[in-house]
């Protein structure tokens, strides 16, 4: 197990250099300028110089690229943003609770629902249930979220009342100039993003749990089981649960992962001012600290989640246990 | 395995009472969010959006954009000062910390200012001479790495501010503040000196504020509001200034700013009461259904900004170095048909560079205003439209722009013109059209808003060919013309009506005679106000209304 985890660091650590570094290339490449809509409209050569000097875009990009990563590993810092000269640091800590609040959140809705629904559809296939639920995942997968969540904004929000139209409070108060806080709060104005952002991943396991059922119900250890007299429930919790939900382990880690990194669509809508809602201002500014520290974050978090997937999985599957 | 089945059952249950009880919450909230009917004009929380954007920067030393700009002018305490007024009035300087204009020297080289007693910042520390000395030093110093006064050369404004600048001196030689007498020794004569005061950067900052090069996101002010709180991304709080006892208005008790709404959604929040306010302005597509602007009781309000629209013609190279080629182009191009495709209430056309509020404008007609005039278009061009080489339209590649272009290629085609569309997108589009050598002929994306309300600002710092550097220019038609050059500095050196009258000419003479760029029309601001939102008064200079003055009381 030691000499797997050391492994997986290494992974890490060098997929992490091989990020930041297409990161730095692709803004190397790109033909802006953040040192001339820093300094101003009107600015002369020399003020874009000082800007440009002021803010390291003088030095080569492999120099930038070193101080970067000498802040990060000796001073733990990403940096600080060309646009607003707030620490890179400080922004993505109070962006990513925002984006955990809605990932975590709606992970919770889209898991309750899409495991319970997948298992009863695999086992009544044509069913009305079923026929029922594969028309929810044909428009679950169809619908872009934008639309989903402008409707849900629509009607909820602003015809009914419900919910807020937008907007984000925090889960715990006291936080400076916060105009609402606290968890009943916090939870009431993430309902519709929550059901925006998990239609599409609730139709996407509903699917991939209702195939993976259906495929452990067809394998030889199943039918022995029943041969040899065990219960439904045990068959069906011993034998074919506990099987097929190891690719559901590994998608939503994977899942878990890149959507920590930024919602973007959801944020969007409903002005959560999460990591991408970050990213898409920082990408519209030629941000590039925040960008890098954006895809840091991201890096980290999937390779984070991809290890605990690779850990829970020998603990699920005595067969792929590392040692 | 019965561990799995109890995590199962109560991920459910876990979820569905959030469901509920976040519903049921929702039921109450939205209860006490209706807006109230009361009119009073004091009190409330005002409750702002900014769609897709947030200020940059709140620190007087480090802001620019409008946005910032509109929001520091509630917080700020100036020498001199716009009033809460609309329209024209609106754009007339008084002395606000100041008791009167200031003294001029005989050289015109030395300005005095005596401040009022008894002012306060919102710490309880009184306003001194030294609270402007500071701020011009916070602008100009080179432990804040603001660009921006720099930009406008105010280093070489005052006497010592250079030598400042380059870190050579402590202090601004030129400044001196004693007590409440605060003097400004100009390196020479500048009319335009008491205009450059209005400009948020000079705000009164306590003496003691720091340098620092992340801006401040709070800090003592001495205007009707401070900043109490701010979260980048999030949130902007202001709050009255107890210690304010001037005579701008305060009306709500505090203003929230909220960044980054969607624009559909902002509009959503506003029309339900949630929101009172988008200062970023309305969906254009919104704005046919909002009924009629400005009427009594309406909640839809337009008001004119500054901004001049106009399309800057490559003065540097053929086609456009030739004056009738340009002046072909003038008459050919649908004024109104650009303004339609902006949506309703998008602006009023004009042709000329200054616009209404700015001392010297003298509303004229010299090119097609109603429409394109072809006939008229190839007679002033002549021959010498079909031996032209491809018009190089230029443009970004958003779908607004794409339409706007295909409209104006479509004119210059009906001309006799022969047109190249260049889409690119707006992260290089003006990196294109700011370099000198460019390969543009006409740049379809281009307008100038005040920085002061002076015609200098526009006519000189638009069209001073010997200002061309390499690349960033503002003069994007590269014009460049000795005998204007010396017509404008002749304005620059007059005050009052003189002034005014110069420039009215200068306007005329640059479009009549020279024709380097195409202006278009003068753009509008469209904002919708929630129902409580009382006591509207637009200023043109911000394009916002005034917020202290609104009142949801």
């Amino acid at each position: 197990m030691t000499q797997f985890l050391i492994r997986r660091i290494f992974w890490a650590i060098f997929l992490f250099f091989v990020a930041t570094i297409i990161t730095y290339l692709i803004f190397w490449v790109i033909p802006a300028d953040p040192a001339k809509l820093a300094a101003g409209r009107g600015a002369t050569m020399q003020d874009v110089a000082r800007v440009r000097h002021f803010l390291h875009l003088d030095e080569p990009i492999w120099e930038q690229y070193g101080r970067f990563v000498w802040n990060l590993i000796r001073h733990g810092s990403l940096g600080r943003s060309f646009v607003n000269r707030q620490s890179v640091d400080y922004t993505i800590g109070q962006d990513a609770p925002v984006t955990a609040s809605l990932v975590f959140g709606a992970a919770v809705f889209w898991l309750s629902l899409s495991i319970p629904i997948g298992i009863l559809s695999a086992l009544r296939p044509r069913s009305v249930l079923d026929r029922v639920s594969m028309t929810f995942v044909l428009i679950g997968i169809s619908a872009h979220p934008v639309w989903i969540g402008l409707i849900l904004s629509y009607f909820v929000g602003y015809r009914l009342h419900l919910t807020p139209i937008s907007g984000y409070c925090n889960f715990f108060p006291g936080t400076a100039g916060a105009q609402c806080e606290g968890p009943v709060q916090w939870a009431y104005h993430m309902i519709l993003p929550w059901i925006t952002f998990m239609v599409l991943f609730t139709a996407l396991y509903v699917r991939l749990v209702r195939a993976n059922v259906m495929e452990t119900m067809s394998e030889d250890y199943v039918r022995t089981a029943r041969a040899k007299g065990a219960s439904q429930s045990r068959v069906m919790v011993q034998h074919v649960l506990r099987n097929s939900m190891l690719p559901v382990v590994t998608i939503l880690g994977m899942d878990l992962g890149l959507a920590l990194g930024g919602a973007i669509f959801t944020e969007g809508i409903f002005n959560l001012p999460g990591l991408g809602h970050e990213i898409i201002n920082a990408y519209n500014n030629d941000d590039l600290p925040v960008i890098t520290g954006v895809i840091v974050f991201s890096t980290i978090c999937v390779i984070t989640f991809n290890l605990i997937v690779d850990i829970a999985y020998g603990f699920l599957d005595p067969r792929i246990r590392p040692s | 395995m019965r561990r799995k089945q109890l995590l199962s059952l109560f991920m459910l249950v876990v979820g569905v009472a959030l469901l509920v009880a976040a519903m049921a919450v929702g039921g109450a909230s939205s209860a006490t969010k209706k807006p109230g009917s009361a009119e009073a004009l004091k009190g409330g929380t005002l409750k702002l959006n900014e769609n897709s954007e947030d200020f940059d920067y709140v620190d007087p030393g480090l802001a620019y954009r409008t946005d910032d700009w509109s929001m520091l002018y509630t917080v700020n305490l100036m020498l001199v000062n716009f009033p809460e007024k609309a329209g024209a009035a609106g754009s007339q300087l008084y002395p606000e910390a100041a008791t009167s204009f200031p003294t001029v020297s005989k050289d015109g080289k030395t300005y005095t200012f005596h401040l009022r007693p008894g002012l306060k910042f919102s710490n309880g520390q009184p306003v001194t001479a030294a609270a402007y000395q500071r701020a011009w030093e916070r602008n100009l110093s080179p432990k804040m790495g603001s660009p921006l006064g720099v930009n406008d050369q105010f280093q070489n404004v005052i006497v010592g501010a250079d030598a400042f600048l380059n870190g050579k001196a402590q202090h601004i030689s030129g400044i001196s503040a004693k007590g409440l007498t605060l003097t400004f020794h100009l390196t020479k004569p500048n009319p335009t000196f008491v205009s450059y005061l209005s400009m948020q950067w000079f705000g009164a900052i306590p003496p003691s504020t720091p340098y620092t090069t992340h801006g401040l996101n709070t800090f003592a002010s001495a205007g009707p509001y401070y900043i109490a709180s701010r979260t980048p991304g999030r949130s902007t709080v202001l709050k009255r200034n107890p210690y304010y006892k001037g005579s701008r208005p305060a009306n709500p008790d505090e203003i929230v700013f909220t960044p980054n709404v969607d624009v559909d959604q902002s509009l959503l929040q506003v029309k339900s009461g949630q929101s009172d306010l988008d200062i970023g302005g309305i969906p254009p597509t919104a704005a046919a259904t909002l009924g009629t602007p400005n009427a009594a009781g309406s909640q839809f309000k337009v008001g004119p900004t500054s901004c001049i629209n106009y399309m800057a013609m490559n003065t540097a190279k053929a086609p456009f170095n030739n004056v009738s080629l340009r002046k072909a182009v003038n008459w050919a191009i649908d004024r109104p048909a650009q303004l339609r495709l902006l949506g309703k209430y998008a602006g009023k056309r004009s042709d000329q560079i200054l616009v209404p509020g700015i001392p010297g404008y003298k509303p004229f007609n010299i090119y097609a205003i109603s429409g394109a005039d072809v006939a008229k278009a190839k007679s002033v061009g002549g021959s010498a439209i079909a031996s032209a080489p491809s018009v190089n339209v230029i443009h970004t590649n958003t779908a607004s722009s794409t339409n706007r272009a295909q409209v104006v290629e479509f004119n210059l085609k009906q001309a006799g013109f022969k047109v190249t569309d260049n889409p690119v997108p707006g992260t290089t589009y003006y990196q294109n059209i700011q370099t000198k050598g460019t390969s543009y002929d006409l740049a379809m994306n281009g307008g100038w808003c005040a920085d002061y309300f002076d015609p200098f600002d526009y006519i000189n710092v638009l069209f001073d060919g010997r200002t061309i550097q390499q690349t960033n220019n503002v003069d994007w038609s590269f014009f460049n013309n000795a005998k204007f050059d010396k017509d404008m500095d002749a304005a620059a050196s007059k005050s009052g009506a003189a002034r005014a009258a110069a420039y009215g000419k200068l306007d005329q003479e640059l479009m009549a005679d020279y024709a380097p760029v195409v202006p278009y029309f003068i753009s509008n601001d469209r904002f919708y106000v929630s129902k409580r939102v009382k006591n509207w008064i637009y200023s043109s200079y911000f394009g916002e209304p005034y917020y202290n003055a609104l009142s949801v009381g």
